[in-house]
């Protein structure tokens, strides 16, 4: 992203100037979540992403949220992109100086930075999506994607004809192969003879790629493709189209997106939580901890797309609908790694 | 046969837009400008001819819009390049940077901000094994006619002295910055068509930086396609081939690392570099900057 710099330059600027004028003068105990180190008090929340937040995919999912938090709590918001640990370490400090109450890195990258920096701004809330280590300032919460991506495979794996079903990501990273594993995981539940497919173009931006490799699926004999591919996969959908075959969308309900091709779409509800997570740091309720979202208190879902439903055999629904019931109750734990 | 098919279709439909960005390519490095900028070309046209498809529900306007882009684009590049003899790699890299920066920000503000995926009209293709989309039938038109331009008429052997050595072409009573800018002209009516079928021949759809390093590809296979139209053109062929094969591969699930075979196209590349590094270089006057009356 080009604009980075010359936001974080003035950033520093003004992130310096803060601490001359307000660092020294507070000396009451810090509470996480109240920092008045802007000047006043504002409830500020920012964003680091690990790519721009107009992928269609896993940024936007979180700059969504933070327009959420906006609108809800009437927080001023900011949001980067952030790669490099020094970037990432960088940007993290400048925020936490100008005064930001709470800084979410959309990603399990942030949590080891986030455990670095903490320290050094008690009253700034330090959350990463994903990730292990917590502080009295540091949290992390995940979203249980698994569990739709296993609903899905069910799907997939009960209405193949060619018992052949693909999936093809962007970049190979822990969080969407653990996805993907739990898409598979799903299709041989109900269809152990079932061949996945499993394909990564190392882009999420390069839709031609995404629908080349998609194409190769198809003419392996896949009747039946996931993505994970953020921006890229319209490539995806547009293969399908092409072969007439169905696709399943992923993060967000993609169904307008190809309405003739795309059946069912595993869904992440980033909004609620992302505002529940705001609200509880604006409050000063907020502790270091691990929290976990799933299917169950509705921040992942299975998004039919209406018009296709009714082709999809009965007992095929009925499938899906147990195998949801049957993960929200506990009885069903999907797999999913951790990182 | 299959997997030929397979390729084949990947080959053609990869390699499409570098075939015809590279068309014009090897006439604007033989008239000695060399276009680093050409990938963020592409990138605006691409999401140029994405948003007027969009808008007005036309494909093919939607091509016409990103020519007209792809000229602008290299009219600024070709006002410094050109007018004011400025580094051409710097010019260029300059270029790519504002076009990456500008169509993220525009598409952003424009269609993302919801996250949602869009699909806008494409312009119409054949069905089967290996799907012919209208766009592709320009590339071997603008093949020949780079060949035909650069060897068969006088502008094109005026525009290779410009690229050899401008002084003397000048001498002759050419004007070699007016022949650098007409070649100009050209590339950027290429550089827009092959931005335009990524966006709304191929795909239907755009992604920022959706080009991901298509047009220094495009450069690359200039250079081992020897600036010839026909070497470049087969060069793009070639490449799109490796990675057909690359594709292919995944879905076979050969137990082959795939790291390799994302390697697969440059390391071809650079087998053709070697093979072809040696004997006739390129334009001797290739990204040099020329001074009228100097």
């Amino acid at each position: 992203m080009v604009p980075t710099r010359p936001i974080l330059q003035v950033l520093c600027l003004v992130a310096s100037s803060a601490v001359l004028a307000f660092g020294c003068q507070s000396a009451d105990k810090p509470t996480p979540g109240k920092n008045t180190a802007g000047g006043d008090a504002e409830f500020r929340v920012a964003l680091l992403t690990p790519g721009p937040v107009n992928d269609s995919g896993w940024s936007a999912i979180a700059y969504d949220g933070l327009l959420g938090i906006q609108e809800v709590l009437g927080a001023r918001i900011n949001n980067v992109v952030a790669v490099t640990p020094q970037e990432i370490k960088d940007n993290l400090r400048s925020y936490a100086q100008e005064g930001f109450d709470l800084i979410i890195g959309h990603g399990f990258e942030y949590n080891q930075h986030n455990m670095e920096i903490a320290p050094d701004f008690p009253k700034t809330v330090f959350v990463s999506s994903s990730g292990s280590e917590t502080a009295p300032n540091v949290g992390t919460f995940r979203f249980y994607l698994e569990q739709a991506m296993y609903v899905a495979g069910v799907v997939a794996g009960r209405m193949t004809k060619s018992n052949v079903v693909g999936m093809v990501g962007g970049p190979e990273v822990p969080s969407i192969d653990s996805t993907f594993d739990a898409f598979e995981q799903g299709v041989h539940a109900v269809n152990p003879n079932c061949k996945v497919l499993r394909a990564y173009t190392g882009s999420g931006e390069d839709v031609g790629a995404a629908k080349q490799q998609s194409l190769a699926f198809i003419d392996q004999g896949a009747d039946f493709l996931v993505h994970q591919a953020n921006a890229a996969a319209q490539g995806v959908f547009e293969a399908c189209k092409e072969r007439g075959i169905y696709a399943i969308g992923t993060n967000s309900d993609q169904a307008s997106a190809a309405p003739d091709t795309v059946l069912l779409s595993a869904v992440i509800v980033a909004r609620p939580a992302f505002i529940k997570l705001a609200e509880d740091v604006r409050n000063g309720e907020y502790k270091g901890e691990i929290r976990l979202t799933g299917l169950s208190d509705g921040a992942v879902d299975v998004r039919w797309n209406e018009t296709l439903k009714a082709k999809v055999p009965a007992d095929v629904l009925k499938a899906a609908e147990e195998t949801m019931e049957k993960i929200r109750s506990g009885e069903l734990v999907v797999k999913k790694r951790e990182f | 046969m299959n997997e030929v098919l397979g390729i084949t279709a990947a080959a053609l439909s990869l390699g499409t837009p570098l075939v015809i960005a590279a068309a014009g390519e090897v006439v604007l490095e033989r008239s000695g400008v060399l276009n680093i900028g050409l990938e963020g070309t592409m990138l605006s046209s691409a999401f140029a001819a994405f948003y007027v498809s969009h808008v007005t529900g036309s494909p093919w306007l939607g091509v016409l819009a990103a020519i007209f882009v792809a000229l602008c684009v290299s009219g600024l590049t070709g006002l410094f390049a050109l007018g004011l003899g400025a580094d051409q790699v710097v010019v260029g890299t300059g270029m790519n940077l504002l076009c990456l920066g500008a169509t993220g920000s525009l598409f952003f503000t424009g269609f993302a901000r919801g996250g949602e995926l869009l699909s806008v009209p494409v312009v119409p293709s054949t069905a089967g094994r290996i799907p012919v989309n209208g766009l592709m039938l320009f590339a071997p038109l603008l093949v020949l006619a780079a060949w035909w331009l650069l060897w068969r008429t006088r502008w094109g052997l005026a525009v290779r002295a410009a690229g050899e050595d401008p002084v003397s072409c000048a001498a002759a009573g050419h004007f070699p910055l007016r022949l650098r800018w007409q070649a100009l002209g050209f590339a950027a009516v290429c550089a827009g068509m092959a931005g335009a079928y990524l966006s709304v021949a191929q795909t239907g759809s755009f992604a920022e930086n959706m080009t991901a390093g298509r047009g220094f590809v495009v450069i690359a296979a200039v250079t081992f396609g020897r600036w010839t139209p026909l070497g470049s053109a087969g060069a793009c062929l070639l490449i799109s081939a490796a990675y057909g094969v690359q594709y292919l591969a995944k879905a076979r699930e050969l137990p082959i690392p795939p790291q390799l075979f994302d390697a697969l196209p440059y390391m071809l590349a650079l087998a053709v570099l070697i093979g072809a590094g040696r004997g006739k270089a390129g334009p001797a006057a290739l990204a040099q900057p020329f001074e009228a009356g100097r």
